[in-house]
């Protein structure tokens, strides 16, 4: 009877865990050794083609390295703002509580529609961001006789300048500060939520040393709220990863491929060839788990989080 | 300074406070911070508002170059609960409770035991745990789609509630688990040897200290269902049984967007998030703790 | 560190635990809505499987025309009132239609196939992708002779595949110029462009009179494949050449190609061709920011919904030497899966969709053009299509019969932007290679 006790209270989430999520893992890894039609009719076995075929292809290589470079610059930037938010909002102020309810918005919100509404602020005839621009523009040129254009302002809505969305260069920024954007909201949560376990005597004791406030903040505040850092940092690494919707609402990954990352050329490989889509899967869930262990060993996670 | 919501101790903060702030400028101090804090307050909802405003706005006016449109149209919203998307808005409750209710049904206990006790296999299914946080639904669409089609699943919305459910399992074992570690044993013996049965230590004596965790695993899974959109798509292909965020994709025509509605059917999509959270947001700072308390 | 919050939270724990019995009590109730959510959806299920009883359901899938569901032309309402008056007529047959929004139907449809569901009838833009895995009823097993033959030849002959009709055209549209009149004007241009020096000095004029999209010109992922066939064309090229072999980086196209980077570079287009779809370009041009752009008789009721209402004209396609006296020629298709064998019943939906007023409705509510003989006679009256219907006997068409096309339309869709960024002959070049492969 004993020996059985485990399985009556974990046996259920090993159960689900098994069904809903390793089982679809299995079925991915074996379809990227099929030949699948564009509409699914498997036609046998492909053996290691679409690995073959997915290696290949021109832009690989740049996706690759591209994703990595998005998921390090969202999870650091997302990491840092939200060590500064967190210590702002934890002072105490007037309608604390209501400002930290407006932090709430990009969390709760559906990541898909705020990297929508993104897109229409930027969009080069009418979105407000370039309204702002031109507004700004105008004005420099109207007061001080300074070029709009040599500030980065516009003189003009619906030109080239305006169209930030059309060169990767300036599009792949906008992508990452709306990753940040959305990931910043939990990240600042849970590292609130870190401060609030570091009893007031801490630093009390630090101030009767006489330590100043950076010295304090560095060799007090930070190690001590290291753990919830690991955690959200952590969960970022994962969930920036996936980050679809962001790229595929704002540019589809485009111009060309100029802004793939590993999902996004997952789904474009899927409208023509499911079996080589499903290798890209393979590959990417492979980049996931790697950046993870780095991480995690970078960041000694046993000695906080298990 | 998180004073009610800290459930560290606390015994000497409000007098070291105190003293601090009456040596000098506290006023402009505090103005200061709480500018800032509006400020970025405002930068966070902002695209928000945009939104709202896009919804007002006329046809005609929908590419203008301007802040404001002349005149609003609440058409687009008031519309709302005419187009049948209201019942999206019920399939996405469902979704969201349903996958919500389950993953603490199924992780209350498992977080529990390995919480309580050395198993066999107990670093197995931590390191399971683990790994299946790192998957994301996205990735595995097609996957997700054959194992349900199989079982003659596809679209229905107990599907979607498996694969949400499934999906954010492993955070709340995590949180859960390590909330629960983190409560001394002898809490609940003590209430065990004063009579109450080992259910009944656990239920009035665990379980409510672990509520901040509950709570915060409640609405992480809650959250992640009610936006949830790439498995939606592809499960859920009849109208009636989309969530919100799916049915909204019907508003992209092929020749054009129907800008206004979409963005009403966003904004009214997540307000009841909002007020979910905000009703309970101090119980989420405190369940977050849980990862670091040890 | 080391301890939890006990003292504090145990003396509010009487409270908490009122909290959680509601949260206990909410819990039934939700789980109770759940339960019966899914009992209905294993209803729909067995109903498709109960057809055997003299009764036959045909589940249809369709893109949606319309503005989504809601809106007055939606395509529920619009399959609903053809499917009411159909099971009128054919009480033993019924008809569920499924309404799919033209981002999705693709990926919906793919998924179904794939998992060896498809539906009985299938509207949507292609149908070729379905044929090598021999999954369609042939044309003749499901239209009469006499519907078959109203078809347009050149149309319906593109329903062919080995000699075979698979597709069966179901609509059909055409592309001309639309320009702002109000912005010709303030720009002194008194003419529409015929040829491409023409729209080079108007697309300047326009500029300089401060008009920010002289050419509205998308090249990105939603409708660059004809966008740029429109432009190929004004040079003697497309996607084939004559003897039906690829030809995507002719010498034509690439000259092609090389004068309209002539124009991105000048700054008379849409700024980043590439990463603009249509859509957006159409507001631009309905909202009057846009100078001239290709469009279609779909484009009217957006126009007319903006700014421009009253305010443009169409005209033939300007192409290198002179106009265009050919057009992108696009249908849509209906097509029939074999799996469930219900031929038949399908025979006798398609013979009352083509003969009856239901093919004549689509046509006016969606302003697309007929593709039968008599579908173009009706309307032969109508003024504003006339410019469309004139160039739609001598159409072009995109290679839908070769089974590469789907590979190389996806391949266009994501990359043929960067011909007028970077190097055109190298852009082509590669989508030539993508469609010698294999």
């Amino acid at each position: 009877m004993k020996k059985w006790e485990p399985l009556a209270w974990v046996g259920p989430a090993v159960l689900l865990i098994a069904a809903v999520v390793i089982w679809p893992v299995v079925e991915m890894i074996r379809s990227s050794f099929l030949e699948i039609s564009r509409f699914g009719v498997v036609r046998g076995s492909a053996g290691t083609a679409n690995y073959v075929k997915l290696f290949g292809e021109r832009v690989f290589g740049d996706v690759m390295v591209r994703s990595v470079i998005w998921v390090v610059a969202v999870v650091a930037l997302t990491v840092l703002i939200s060590l500064a938010l967190a210590q702002l909002f934890n002072q105490k102020f007037p309608g604390r509580k209501v400002a930290r309810w407006a932090l709430i918005a990009p969390w709760a919100a559906s990541v898909l529609m705020t990297a929508i509404v993104f897109r229409w602020m930027l969009d080069p005839e009418v979105g407000i961001i370039n309204v702002i621009r031109w507004d700004l523009g105008t004005f420099v040129q109207n007061t001080f006789g300074i070029e709009p254009s040599s500030l980065g302002l516009l003189s003009a809505m619906g030109g080239e300048a305006a169209d930030q969305l059309g060169h990767a260069s300036t599009s792949f920024p906008w992508l990452i500060f709306v990753a940040v954007f959305v990931s910043v909201p939990f990240t600042t949560y849970a590292l609130l939520a870190g401060l609030a376990t570091i009893p007031a005597d801490v630093y009390e004791a630090a101030r009767m040393d006489g330590a100043g406030k950076f010295r304090t903040y560095w060799s007090i505040t930070l190690p001590l709220l290291r753990p919830a850092l690991t955690v959200a940092a952590l969960i970022n690494v994962m969930n920036v990863f996936n980050s679809f919707p962001i790229i595929w609402a704002m540019t589809k990954g485009g111009p060309e491929y100029d802004t793939t990352t590993t999902t996004i050329f997952m789904y474009i490989l899927k409208g023509a060839n499911i079996g080589e889509s499903a290798a890209m899967s393979v590959v990417n869930f492979g980049m996931v788990i790697v950046l993870t262990l780095i991480f995690l060993r970078v960041s000694r996670w046993k000695q906080e989080v298990a | 300074m998180a004073t009610q919501t800290a459930p560290a101790p606390v015994r000497h903060r409000h007098v070291s406070t105190h003293r601090r702030r009456s040596r000098g400028m506290p006023r402009l101090k505090t103005t200061v911070i709480a500018a800032a804090a509006y400020l970025i307050g405002f930068f966070f909802l902002f695209p928000y508002l945009v939104m709202i405003l896009i919804s007002l706005r006329p046809q005609t006016e929908l590419r203008s170059a301007v802040w404001f449109p002349e005149r609003f149209d609440f058409s687009a919203i008031t519309g709302f609960w005419s187009t049948g998307l209201a019942h999206n808005l019920t399939v996405s409750l469902q979704v969201a409770a349903g996958s919500t209710i389950l993953v603490l049904l199924v992780a209350l206990p498992a977080a529990y035991y390995t919480a309580r006790h050395n198993f066999r296999g107990r670093n197995l299914f931590l390191v399971l745990v683990l790994v299946t946080q790192m998957f994301q639904p996205t990735a595995m669409v097609v996957g997700i789609y054959r194992e349900f089609f199989t079982f003659g699943m596809v679209d229905s919305v107990i599907s979607l509630i498996l694969v949400n459910g499934g999906f954010n399992l492993a955070f709340a074992v995590w949180i859960l688990n390590a909330y629960f570690s983190s409560i001394p044993r002898e809490l609940e013996e003590a209430a065990f040897i004063d009579g109450n049965g080992r259910f009944g230590a656990l239920f009035r004596v665990t379980l409510p200290l672990a509520m901040p965790g509950v709570i915060t695993a409640l609405i992480f899974t809650f959250i992640a269902a009610w936006n949830e959109f790439v498995v939606a798509l592809t499960l859920a292909t009849s109208p009636e049984n989309q969530p919100l965020p799916v049915a909204l994709q019907s508003y992209m025509g092929q020749y054009s967007v129907n800008w206004q509605e979409l963005f009403a059917g966003s904004v009214i999509a997540t307000i009841p998030v909002i007020i979910l959270f905000a009703l309970i947001e101090r119980k989420v700072v405190g369940g977050l703790t849980a990862g670091s308390i040890k | 560190m080391d301890h939890p919050p006990d003292e504090k939270a145990v003396q509010t724990v009487n409270k908490k635990f009122v909290g959680g019995a509601v949260l206990a009590v909410a819990t039934m109730l939700t789980l109770a809505s759940c339960g019966s959510g899914s009992s209905t959806g294993t209803q729909g299920g067995g109903e498709t499987k109960a057809a055997e009883g003299g009764q036959v359901t045909l589940k249809m899938v369709a893109a949606d025309y319309g503005d989504g569901p809601g809106a007055a032309n939606s395509g529920e309402g619009f399959w609903k009132s053809v499917v009411d008056e159909f099971q009128k007529a054919n009480p033993n047959i019924k008809v569920e239609v499924q309404v799919i929004n033209w981002n999705d139907i693709d990926k919906q449809v793919a998924t179904m196939v794939q998992n060896g569901q498809p539906p009985d009838i299938l509207q949507t833009g292609d149908y070729s992708g379905f044929v090598k895995d021999g999954l369609l009823h042939k044309v003749e097993e499901i239209v009469s002779p006499n519907v078959q033959q109203d078809l347009l030849t050149k149309f319906a002959d593109f329903g062919k595949v080995d000699g075979t009709s698979y597709g069966l055209p179901f609509v059909s549209s055409a592309r001309a110029l639309f320009y702002n009149k109000e912005l010709f004007e303030k720009a002194g241009i008194t003419e529409a462009p015929k040829t491409w020096d023409e729209l080079k000095a108007a697309a300047e004029k326009l500029k300089a009179s401060g008009v920010s999209q002289p050419f509205g010109l998308p090249l990105g992922q939603e409708e660059a494949q004809g966008e740029s066939f429109l432009w190929m064309l004004g040079n003697g090229g497309g996607y084939k050449d004559a003897s039906g072999k690829w030809a995507i980086n002719s010498a034509q196209n690439v000259e092609t190609f090389q004068y309209i980077k002539g124009l991105v570079d000048a700054g008379l287009t849409t700024p980043n061709p590439g990463t603009k779809d249509r859509k957006t370009v159409w507001e631009d041009f309905a909202a009057g920011k846009v100078g001239m752009a290709n469009g279609g008789p779909m484009s009217i009721p957006i126009f007319d919904k903006g700014a421009v209402k009253d305010k443009y004209g169409v005209v033939a396609i300007p192409g290198k030497t002179g106009p265009l006296d050919t057009t992108l020629g696009v249908m849509d298709w209906i097509m029939a899966f074999n799996k469930n064998n219900h031929g038949e019943e399908i025979k006798k939906f398609f013979d009352f969709f083509y003969t009856g007023p239901a093919a004549e409705k689509i046509v006016d509510l969606y302003k697309l053009l007929p593709v039968t003989n008599g579908g173009i006679q009706k309307l032969s009256g109508d003024e504003k299509l006339k410019p469309f219907l004139d160039a739609l006997p001598n159409a072009s068409f995109y290679p839908f019969q070769d089974p590469k096309w789907s590979d190389v339309n996806t391949q266009i869709k994501q990359t043929i932007g960067g011909a007028v960024s970077g190097d055109p002959a190298a852009v082509l070049g590669e989508l030539q290679k993508v469609a010698e492969a294999g």
